[in-house]
Order: C-alpha cells, then structure tokens, then sequence
C-alpha cells in the first residue's frame, strides 16, 4: 500500500488525499467482509478437518472423518436431496403465482397500482414466526381451514393432513417468498418498452403469443433472479419444517442446527455448512450467468432472440 | 491432545487471535445488567442482604424452572432480578452452554449430562455448608457419583420425576398398561414424541432391555440400536409431531391434535389448570425419569449470588413452591411437605416416594450420545 502509489505517482496525477478517500470508503467493506464472511468461513474450513472428544469439545487433530461421514451416511446425502426438492417445489410456486400477478400489476391496473404492489409487499413486515403460526391456525385441526370444510359440508372430519405434513411446509414457505419473486419480476416487467408489446400486437401476434414471445423472454433475468432469492432462501430454512413440519420433514438446516446446537459435533456441522455454501455459491454463479445472457436478449443477440 | 475451549472453535479457529479482537466487538451476554459483573469481594456492605442488591441472575433451566412464583420471593430477599433461559433438550443445554460462556450463571442439568459438565470443568464445585437445608435434602440423590469429582460435590439436588405417558382422558377412556398404546391403530397420528434420544431409551424399554439392568438403555449394543430404530420409524405413522418445547406439547394437546404423549408432570399440570382432563401414568414397561440438579458455572460472573440462589430455591418454603409451579415435580427437599396444599400432597412423591423413585428409571450418561443422536436424525428423516 505505501509503495504503489509512489510508483504510479509519476503516471497519474492524482493527488493523494483523493486517494485516501478512496481508501476510506473501501476499507469499512473489506474489514466487513473480512471479519463477517471471509474469517467465519476460513475457520469453518479448518474446523470440518478436526475430529471431536466425547464430550463434544473439538480438538487439534487433523481428521477426515468428518467428510468421509458426510458422504457416506445416507442421513446427510437423502436429507440434502429431500431439501432440493422441497425448494424446487417452492421455487416453481413461487414463480407460478409471481408471474400473473406482476403480469397484471404491471400491465393491466392503472389506477390502484402503488397500492396493489404494496398490499402484496406488506407481508415482508410481518415476522416470519408470525406468519408462519398463522398457518399452524390456519391449517390445524381444529382451524380455521377445516372449520371452514366442515361447516360447508364438504368434509364431515377435520382432515389432519393440513398441518404438520411436507405440504404445510410448502404452502408457508410459498407464502413466505412469493413477494421476494414478485418484486423482480415486476420490475422486469415494467422496464419492458410498452412499444415493443405495441409492435408485437401490430405484427398480429395475439395476447398469448406477445406473453410468451415477447413479455416473458425479456422479464427472464428478473423471473431468474427472483427464482434464486425463493431457492436459495428455501435452502438454508430450519424454522418452517420445525413448526410445520411433521415427523419425516427433515431439512438440511435442522441438521446444521442439530449438529452445533444438539449433537456437539462441529467439525461434522462445519462440513454441511461448507457442502451447503459450495452448493448455493455455484447456484448463484449459474443464475447470475443465465441473467446476463438472458438480459442481451434486448439488443438482439441474446440465446432466444437470435435464434429467430 | 490439546482440548480447546470451544468457544474459541466457534469464532474461528483460523482467526489466530485477530478476529477476536477486531471482530467481536459485541459479546455482551444478552439481558445481563453491567452491574452483574460487579466485583462484590471488593465491597464489603455490613447487611448481606444489601449486598448483591441491583445483580442479575442468569438461570439456564428446563421448562418451569424459572417460574416467578418461587423466583421471587429471591428477587425480593436480595434486591436481585432473575433472567432465565429455557433449553429444551439436554444436549441443547451443553452446547449453549459452551457457545455462550459467561452468559449464564446457574444451569439445571438433568441426570444424563451432569457427568460431561463436571469432568469438561463447565461448572464449579459447591461449598455445601453455605446451602443451609443441605441435611434435608434426599440422601439418594445426593449420593449419586455423576456429579462429584475429587470428593467435591458439584450439584445441589432440586427435582426429580417421570417421563411417563400422558394421556388425554376425555378421549382414551381407560387408563393405558403399555407403552404399547402408542402403536394402536385407534389413535394413529394421535401420538406425539419429544424430539430428543430419549425416545430410544423409551423404545429399549418396550423391547425389555432393562429388565436386569437399567444402565442398558444408555449402553445400546449396535444390534439394540438398529432394532430401536427399526421400532421408532414403524412408530412414525402414528405420530402427529414431535414436540420440541413444554410449549408446543401444550399446544398440541390444547388443539385436540393429539391425545396420548410421552411428556413430564409439568404438561399434566399447566393444563388440566385450563380445564383439559389429562392424566399420566407410568405403564408396565417403567418410564425413564431424570434427576435434576442444580449447578453453578465456572464461568459465572455471579458465583457468590448463585449460591444464594442455591441456597434459597432448596428451603422447604421454596421447594413447596417449585413443586406447585411444576405441576407436581418430586423435589429433593422432603421437608417440603410441610409447605404444601392438602391437594398436592396427594401426589406419588409424597405419597409413594421412596417407591415411586424406584419405579423409574433415571437417565445415564450415554457414552455414544453422538451415535444416538445422529439415529434419532436418521428416525426423523426417513421416509
């Protein structure tokens, strides 16, 4: 740091206080990052190569038993996989009820707009606990769900499968990240040039054929963007399985949470936590990417664009 | 082998000292007032009670173990506040307690970890002669050896009792003999479990493993184990939800979603007080039971006032309370009795006692307690 800018001092002419400025405003980020996420996960790395004693202290002896538990024990591969699906799941509802309703936001109502879009934005005020209960009330059995079936007649015993099942876990979690797909997608939208919509109808192409030919190609990056917040956010959730889960709903993050806050076994958490973040890492790599190259679809050059 | 502290894994092992002095800027314990930390050798007031007044005492307890009916008559005597921190397993006490050294002062470890928290040094041992109804307190509990070390004792007795059956008595008529209940098909996904090992110590019950020998159910051969875990997952239809908190078992029962549970006296209580009619029985199998003692930390800030904490929650007038407020919780003090409602004396503890205590079963330390749990994961996640 003190070298450099003697060595360049003769090429630029900037004087140094503009440089300390700069240094002044990329220091607080870099100690940020240092601090909270490089450190934290240097130290994870290492410790997922420690082996535990019996009462669960780590000690200094270089092991790879830990990885090799991960990796050969179904408990962690299955559950894994469980996760995926689940947040496959999510993410497709999510995205399913996100695009028509940003679709009609967007195009369709003139007048209530802001309003429309913050009705659906207000529930990221409510805590996630509380929202997540008011399902439990919702679909337990004595709740407002099968109440509402047995008083329509519809059903004449409360059904039990509502609450405490994989669906509960869904329709919460669905709740829940819907407006975080929403709210890119609706952007997406409204940056698409009305003319261009104009055009397509111009050239004959039906309301259907505009959505699928035009709309929805150029809103991509924000569905994907979006896709990623419900997916990765589904992934790392321990909270919707614990309070509406049932009894074979376990998720990747119970077990995090299981292995540092009940088994004592960190190095093993440690590597659930690394497989987790390698994982999300290489998934937001892939998104981002798919992002761009959907996004050069405006100028013509794009994957779907040019192939046309 | 070098054993570390392990809140210094926690930080970051790699963070070679740096982090933990640029980063971690706030580790104040939560809720704990500054003055807590207040040095009271230096002063020296003439009143004792004057002396601790403004500190605050962290509890780390079970469920009803902080109740305010029996907390604050300390809070009054000594001018004090007392926090309090539920866990809601045993393994969830131990890894709090190593996460968050400092935080908390005086700890209920049940009878299965007492062992690993007396030779790990998390807490410290206990000058008895300053816990004035030390005498009264049961003999058989203050003999048991998983809290002494080098001839020190390390825990005051509090509680003890059963993990028995509850069952709701509008909906199962007669009274269950067996564990067994819980597989009948009348009352599929009516059952709910404690997220915790313990249910493999309930299921080594069922198979009959401590017939001759209660130490068994802790010590599971391999072969015990798979067949255990075979037993929990066929279970696994029948249940509604695993509870993890006293709370959420309330819940459950309270919303008609279950009917029969393995749970403690503390549910049968706080609930037949909103008018359901539970009962809980200790069926033909025996029930494992647990025995509660009372610990302070070693790194306690408060070591002076927890012992005045100790010293007053095991006075008869107390332990009366403790067993009012836990529903019905056996408490070590026997001279309790003499504090307690007609209506209470009514309970097993006072009426059968010393038999009661031998119906059960109490927790060991389970030497493969990681073995276990990861099977209890293994239970949770198969399909």
């Amino acid at each position: 740091m003190d070298t450099a800018p003697a060595a360049k001092a003769t090429v630029h002419t900037q004087n140094p206080p503009k440089r300390r400025a700069l240094l002044f405003l990329v220091l607080p980020p870099a100690l940020w990052l240092l601090c909270f996420l490089v450190l934290p996960y240097l130290g994870l790395f290492i410790q997922s190569f420690l082996g535990s004693d019996d009462l669960g202290n780590v000690v200094l002896e270089p092991t790879l038993d830990p990885w090799k538990a991960f990796f050969t024990k179904t408990l962690y591969r299955s559950t894994l996989l469980y996760t995926f699906k689940i947040a496959l799941t999510v993410t497709s509802l999510s995205v399913l009820f996100s695009v028509p309703l940003a679709y009609f936001i967007a195009f369709k109502v003139r007048r209530w707009k802001e309003l429309l879009y913050s009705l659906i934005i207000v529930p990221l005020w409510v805590s996630y606990i509380v929202r997540a209960y008011a399902w439990k009330i919702i679909l337990g059995r004595e709740g407002i769900l099968n109440s509402f079936l047995q008083w329509a007649k519809i059903t004449d015993a409360p059904v039990e499968a509502f609450l405490y099942s994989e669906w509960a876990i869904v329709i919460g979690l669905v709740h829940i990240y819907t407006p975080f797909v929403l709210m890119p997608v609706y952007t997406a939208f409204e940056q698409i040039p009305r003319s261009l919509v104009e055009a397509s109808k111009d050239l004959g192409a039906g309301r259907l054929t505009t959505f699928f030919r035009v709309v929805l190609p150029l809103s991509l990056p924000g569905v994907i963007a979006g896709g990623t917040f419900a997916f990765v956010l589904t992934l790392g959730d321990f909270l919707a399985p614990v309070l509406l889960g049932g009894t074979d709903n376990l998720m990747i993050s119970n077990v995090v949470q299981n292995l540092f806050g009940t088994s004592n076994d960190r190095p093993l958490g440690s590597v659930v936590g690394i497989v987790l973040l390698v994982v999300v890492v290489a998934l937001l790599e892939t998104t981002s990417r798919a992002e761009k190259s959907f996004a050069s679809l405006e100028s013509g050059r794009g994957r779907l664009g040019g192939a046309r | 082998m070098i054993r570390m502290s392990s809140w210094v894994s926690a930080a970051g092992l790699a963070v070679l000292g740096i982090a933990s002095l640029g980063c971690q800027g706030e580790k104040k314990p939560e809720g704990a007032a500054p003055t807590g930390s207040a040095a009271p050798a230096v002063q020296k007031p003439a009143d004792p009670a004057e002396k601790f007044k403004g500190q605050t005492l962290n509890l780390l307890t079970w469920e009803g173990y902080a109740d305010p009916k029996f907390t604050k008559g300390f809070e009054e005597k000594y001018g004090v506040t007392v926090k309090y921190t539920y866990f809601g397993s045993s393994d969830e006490l131990v890894a709090k307690l190593k996460s968050s050294p400092g935080v908390y002062d005086v700890v209920s470890p049940s009878s299965d970890v007492a062992y690993p928290l007396v030779q790990g040094g998390l807490v410290d041992p206990i000058d008895t002669t300053k816990i004035s109804s030390w005498g009264d307190l049961a003999d058989a509990l203050k003999n048991l050896d998983d809290a002494k070390k080098d001839g020190k004792q390390y825990g005051v007795p509090f509680t003890w009792g059963p993990d028995y059956l509850i069952y709701d008595a509008n909906v199962v008529k007669e009274e269950p003999k067996s564990w067994k209940v819980f597989y009948d098909a009348q009352y599929k996904g009516k059952v709910t479990l404690w997220d915790d090992i313990s249910n493999i110590y309930l299921v080594g019950q069922i198979m009959g493993l401590d017939k001759t020998n209660p130490a068994a159910l802790y010590n599971m051969t391999d072969a015990e184990l798979a067949e255990a875990k075979k037993k929990l997952v066929e279970l696994k239809p029948q249940v509604r939800k695993y509870w993890a908190t006293a709370g959420e078992l309330n819940d459950l029962f309270k919303n008609k979603e279950v009917v029969l549970a393995v749970g403690w006296p503390l549910t049968v209580g706080t609930l037949n007080k909103e008018g359901l009619n539970l009962k809980g029985v200790i069926p033909e199998e025996g029930a494992t039971g647990w025995i509660d003692r009372l610990m302070i930390t070693s790194s306690s800030k408060n070591k002076e006032l927890a012992l005045a904490y100790l010293d007053y929650v095991t006075t008869p007038k107390a332990q009366a309370l403790v067993f009012e407020a836990t529903g019905g919780y056996c408490v070590a003090n026997a001279k309790a009795k003499e504090h307690m409602s007609e209506d209470l004396k009514k309970s097993p503890c006072v009426t059968e006692g010393e038999t009661y205590f031998k119906r059960l079963n109490f927790w060991q330390y389970v030497k493969e307690r990681k073995k276990y749990n990861e099977l209890w994961n293994e239970v949770k996640s198969a399909k």
